[in-house]
């Protein structure tokens, strides 16, 4: 069966370090808890595109924003890449299936998660559940996959 | 599909974990095959039955739902 190539494993432990942390800081300033909602990091920085509620469209400029969820999101992504795409250290045809069923499940259920948003979330509250949901795939299957793997390994096994 | 490979391990007593070795493969893929939770790739079934000294539909035979 011809899939991407995996990165090493080593990189995953990698992934694990960017991404908890990431994740838990992330979840934490999107829900806006605590003070977290005085969370930001100015800064310049060149947009493709970008604009406000209350200002145009600007195009291949500069410019001054708080970029806190730019640097979480680019993290969490990374993160969440490498832990998924890096190589078990054993990776034989029976991983590679768990692999393949891991992300179908993910796939599954994170859309039935987006259409179940999509009926009983309304308003700004939705923009954040789509922020969310932007990496229920990735993180879903990273749970999934490691679960499958954890309980194929400390099942009741034989001499 | 079912297989006999416990039985031949026990004949050879081998461990899961040997055989796994044996045949270039983790020993969570053995026992998902032993457990018919996993069918294998017709390469490895050969290697399995290689190891095993026998044919392969020694060891691997197909059930009547697999039609």
């Amino acid at each position: 069966m011809k899939t991407i190539r995996l990165l090493p494993h080593r990189y995953k432990t990698i992934g694990w370090i960017i991404l908890i942390p990431s994740v838990i800081i992330g979840a934490i300033a999107l829900t806006g808890v605590a003070a977290s909602s005085n969370m930001s990091i100015n800064g310049h920085t060149f947009a493709f595109i970008s604009g406000g509620i209350l200002e145009d469209n600007a195009y291949f400029s500069v410019i001054r924003t708080d970029l806190l969820a730019t640097i979480l999101g680019v993290l969490v992504t990374t993160g969440s890449l490498l832990v998924a795409f890096s190589r078990e250290k054993q990776e034989d045809e029976y991983i590679a299936s768990l692999r393949l069923s891991s992300f179908q499940w993910a796939v599954l259920v994170s859309y039935t998660i987006l259409l179940l948003c999509f009926l009983t979330i309304f308003g700004l509250p939705f923009l954040t559940a789509m922020a969310f949901n932007m990496f229920t795939v990735i993180l879903l299957f990273i749970i999934r996959f490691n679960y499958l793997l954890y309980k194929s390994k400390h099942s009741d096994y034989e001499k | 599909m079912k297989n006999n490979i416990r039985v031949e391990r026990a004949i050879l007593e081998m461990t899961q974990e040997q055989l796994a070795e044996k045949a270039g493969v983790s020993r969570q893929t053995i026992h998902a095959i032993e457990k018919g939770k996993y069918v294998p790739s017709a390469i490895l079934a050969l290697k399995i039955a290689r190891i095993f000294k026998k044919p392969v539909e020694q060891i691997f035979s197909l059930e009547e739902h697999d039609s």
